[in-house]
């Protein structure tokens, strides 16, 4: 008897500011859509753990996307990327956000997604309110300076490794060796694309001046940071949430920056949590 | 309690010849690396893998690729069983706390995947500081 998992993958094709892309997306469960960014420079597979949880897919529509130049979507198909440096910008990726979830159809999504992508979960929280039920920003923080590196993709080392090792101490030591290795094995998978990624993370997004913008109560920003995270220290996140208006946020014992994938049983403690808070406050 | 530096530098030395993660990808894992405590400098010269030499004692004149500079409690810290936050490794503690990496990185970042494994075997070893 064959082992099938209930996950299933699909291409949907979307144009975001005249690019043509052809986006990968994993997907289970039914009911309320939750729509799940991975971090930077990683793909889909970081949200393996949720994409197979029977308790979270039983109410939540669980859809975890490839961005562009990610895991199993291409790079734009309708112009010539490889001569220009690839730098992700806030408006392109909020604007690729929003197409995607419209293409998909989603009525009132909730939108996680850990550290990059934690970061532009505050941006659709400032800019499109109107458009999710609420955000669950995940190891991220108003203002995340340091990453935009050139070691990410310097020609005389070995980019697969040293993204893979220059992110090992993002994540906790009490993390599982299989979960840790399994995350190192991703980041092997995408040099090419992390400091592009990382354009936006560490440059181009900046609400210092912004968050008094951003309105929790119109749509709830659920924080959340593990205590082993350097790049984004609790205090940076609690600091984020605390000027939100009706910000919330949740601190996650020994675990690092990449908390669903170095430890999804742990993380899906908070995580129940996060999604309560929502529940209780948008129904 | 301070650990005798000698024998100190026996046990990482076996440690790290017997670790497979290091040892599957060990081919060429050759650089000379400083570590340096404070009240103590550790050179350790490694060849395709296996340590050739711990120096205890490096003089001025003993030559490294790069270096690892932090006080004796932050290296007590790194060689806990489970460190604390930000003493869990060279990138947290260079962001949040007083290790400085210094010479030539390019070095460091063309070995990291096992340089890495190699460091964090101070969790079962201690420091000689």
């Amino acid at each position: 008897m064959a082992k099938h998992s209930p996950v299933t993958g699909r291409y949907v094709t979307i144009d975001v500011d005249g690019s043509e892309y052809k986006v990968f997306y994993l997907h289970n469960g039914e009911g309320q859509p939750l729509i799940c960014q991975h971090t930077a420079g990683c793909h889909n597979h970081q949200w393996r753990g949720l994409l197979e949880d029977e308790e979270i897919t039983r109410d939540y529509n669980v859809i975890a996307y490839d961005l562009p130049r990610h895991g199993k979507s291409d790079p734009p198909h309708n112009w010539e990327w490889w001569k220009e440096e690839y730098k992700l910008t806030a408006d392109h990726y909020v604007n690729f956000i929003v197409k995607l979830c419209d293409a998909l159809e989603l009525k009132d999504p909730i939108f996680m997604g850990s550290s990059f992508g934690g970061n532009v979960a505050l941006q659709l929280a400032l800019r499109r309110p109107d458009r999710f039920k609420a955000v669950i920003p995940v190891e991220a923080a108003d203002y995340a300076p340091g990453f935009f590196l050139d070691w990410w993709r310097h020609p005389h080392a070995n980019a697969a490794q040293v993204c893979g090792s220059g992110v090992w101490d993002l994540m906790a030591p009490q993390s599982p060796d299989m979960d840790r290795w399994l995350t190192w094995f991703y980041y092997t998978q995408g040099s090419e694309a992390f400091k592009g990624d990382l354009h936006f993370y560490s440059v181009d997004h900046d609400l210092r001046d912004e968050l008094a913008n951003i309105d929790g109560r119109r749509c709830p920003v659920v924080m959340m940071t593990g205590t082993y995270d350097y790049l984004t220290p609790p205090e940076a996140t609690e600091n984020t949430a605390r000027q939100i208006k009706g910000g919330v946020y949740i601190e996650m014992e020994d675990i690092g920056h990449f908390p669903m994938s170095e430890n999804y049983p742990l993380f899906k403690v908070y995580l129940k949590e996060a999604l309560r808070i929502i529940k209780e406050r948008k129904g | 309690m301070s650990i005798d530096a000698k024998s100190w530098a026996s046990k990482y030395k076996s440690l790290t010849n017997n670790d497979e993660t290091i040892q599957a990808m060990g081919k060429y894992y050759t650089c000379r690396f400083l570590f340096d405590m404070g009240d103590r400098q550790i050179l350790v010269d490694m060849h395709d893998g296996k340590v050739k030499d711990i120096d205890t004692e490096p003089g001025p004149l003993d030559a490294y690729d790069f270096a690892l500079r932090a006080s004796p409690q932050t290296w007590r810290e790194f060689a806990r069983p489970v460190p604390r936050p930000m003493f869990h490794g060279i990138w947290a503690a260079s962001f949040r706390e007083d290790l400085k990496l210094e010479g030539n990185l390019l070095v460091l970042m063309q070995n990291l995947r096992n340089f890495t494994v190699q460091f964090e075997l101070l969790r079962q070893c201690g420091v000689p500081v």
